[in-house]
């Protein structure tokens, strides 16, 4: 399984970088790819922290993942740099479940 | 084959790459958790992160494993999740025209969030092709060997860590971290807004279908919203870091 996995991970890394290495991108997949960062890493993000268990959304101020991750996303926002993200983020979900949960 | 490998530019890969380093290593050490939790060997864990090397499919993969997932499910699954990497092959691709297969082959294989996003702003700069993939390599190394240290830290010491400090919460700041530094236009709020619902809407769908389905509701949301508005708003491959 691990190696199956492991093949997948690479063709996909590997798929367009041998693809385009000869031919050129047609105009409108490579306008399409420039908004592929955006939408993807919101779908990988929105769902881990809108539910509170799996099924159950939860989009009030009582979600401390939401909270804790919209006090990230303004930092990350503004100061581009991950570690404060990461830190402030950890930080933020530590203390509204002290006080709040 | 040409060369193209330049010791100082791989040097400085190292050197930018290593702040990196730190936010990754609770996500590895939460892989390296989940798949002991999963019931693999300490053997197999560190197998997959030498060789998937990729946090957000190790833990789908431990995940569904632990569920008692049918093979065919893992793998698509993984797959499925995989699929964010044929954009970064795709935005890197022109730039690697000129490169020998042996250094593309360890572009790919190297080829993370991370690498994509320290690195891209740099080739579409510097026409040093040979710099530009050594510095690449030299970040993906530094990647890769504090990946391995962090699957084994967690594999080590992931039963002491108790489940109330919420660990696993780093993976989605991580991501969090690339994505909104992008949020700097309309058409960008516009794929985050239809991405964001078509998640939510779609969660239910099996194998995590959801996140692939909800990221091309986002790219066609992108490119409607680049034709209304006109194409002035250029959203950039630039995150953060």
């Amino acid at each position: 399984m691990i190696v199956v996995v492991g093949a997948i991970n690479f063709g996909t890394r590997l798929s367009f970088i041998a693809l385009f290495a000869r031919r050129e991108m047609p105009p409108l997949l490579a306008r399409a790819l420039r908004h592929v960062p955006a939408a993807m890493l919101t779908a990988i993000v929105v769902p881990a922290i809108v539910f509170a268990a799996p099924g159950e959304l939860a989009l009030g101020a009582g979600n401390v993942k939401l909270i804790a991750a919209l006090v990230a996303g303004v930092v990350a926002w503004r100061w581009r740099n991950t570690l404060l993200t990461i830190a402030v983020g950890m930080a933020a979900l530590w203390l509204l479940q002290r006080f709040v949960g | 084959m040409r060369t193209h490998f330049s010791r100082s530019a791989f040097i400085e890969g190292v050197r930018d790459m290593l702040p990196m380093t730190v936010g990754l290593i609770p996500f590895g050490i939460v892989c390296g958790v989940g798949a002991i939790a999963a019931g693999a060997s300490p053997v197999a864990a560190l197998a997959m992160s030498m060789i998937v090397f990729s946090g957000a499919a190790q833990i789908i993969a431990a995940q569904l494993l632990a569920a008692g997932a049918p093979f065919a499910v893992i793998v698509l699954s993984c797959f499925v999740i995989s699929l964010r990497f044929l954009m970064y092959s795709a935005a890197l691709a022109p730039y690697l025209k000129p490169v020998a297969h042996r250094w593309r082959n360890l572009v790919a294989f190297l080829l993370t969030d991370q690498a994509f996003a320290s690195s891209i702003r740099r080739f579409r700069e510097s026409s040093d092709i040979r710099a530009n993939v050594s510095y690449f390599v030299g970040g993906g190394a530094v990647l890769w060997l504090a990946w391995q240290i962090a699957t084994i830290a967690g594999i080590l010491a992931g039963a002491v860590i108790p489940a109330s400090w919420q660990l696993e919460f780093v993976v989605p700041l991580c991501f969090l971290a690339l994505l909104a530094p992008l949020l700097h236009d309309r058409t960008a709020l516009i794929v985050f807004a239809i991405a964001a619902i078509a998640a939510i809407a779609l969660d239910s769908m099996p194998m995590r279908l959801s996140m692939i389905c909800a990221g091309l509701a986002g790219i066609v949301a992108g490119v409607i919203a680049d034709r209304v508005l006109g194409r002035s708003a250029t959203t950039e491959v630039e995150p953060g870091n």
